[in-house]
């Protein structure tokens, strides 16, 4: 069976690069000179408080699509079953957490976050425990 | 639905890696198939069958509850 649309499996490393430089950057945004969070923010496109969180995002997002999306080393039906039973699970929280946040919050710009980063991130936390459970059989 | 993988490997002395890439498969995924808890699909349990020689039926068999 084929599965289509994944990246190489080098992939995997490049992102986990790409999320590991996005880390020290929102970290020393102060030092970097971008936490504007006193002045109010102009409302212009590509100022310079929308090109660091488009930035940052995006090295963020990319980063985490690629460690999601990459090949497995052997890349077989069970693999390709796993990665489906993930992202439905994925989809699923995502939306539960959707929901509850849309009904106790108006942060808009939180909730537009947190949508982006829970169905990645839960997809590769699920994906991997189960890789991880199928390793620890083997052993036993 | 049980399989006696187990049973045709020791009869042809072969480990579940070797089976593995026989089959094109990873070795987690023999092991899941033995052990009753990933349910191959046809085509990987025809070629299961085809490389210990039997029929499928020899092979797989279908239980009461499914």
């Amino acid at each position: 069976m084929k599965s289509r649309f994944l990246f190489p499996y080098w992939c995997r490393y490049l992102g986990l690069v790409l999320i590991l430089v996005h880390i020290p950057i929102v970290m020393f945004k102060k030092d970097l000179g971008f936490d504007l969070h006193g002045t109010p923010p102009s409302s212009d496109l590509f100022n310079s408080h929308h090109l660091f969180f488009m930035t940052t995002t995006l090295l963020m997002a990319i980063g985490l699509f690629l460690v999601a999306f990459a090949k497995e080393r052997i890349e077989d039906e069970q693999i390709l079953q796993l990665r489906l039973d993930s992202l439905q699970w994925a989809i699923y929280v995502n939306y539960i957490v959707l929901v509850i946040s849309l009904i106790f919050t108006n942060d808009t710009e939180h909730i537009l976050f947190l949508n982006l980063l829970i169905p990645l991130v839960f997809f590769i936390i699920r994906f991997r425990w189960k890789i991880f459970r199928n390793n620890l059989l083997i052993k036993e | 639905m049980k399989n006696n993988i187990r049973v045709e490997r020791a009869i042809k002395n072969i480990t579940q890696a070797d089976l593995a890439d026989l089959v094109g498969v990873s070795r987690q995924t023999i092991n899941t198939i033995e052990s009753n808890k990933y349910v191959p699909s046809t085509v990987l349990a025809l070629k299961i069958a085809r490389v210990f020689g039997k029929p499928l039926e020899e092979v797989f068999i279908l239980e009461e509850e499914d």
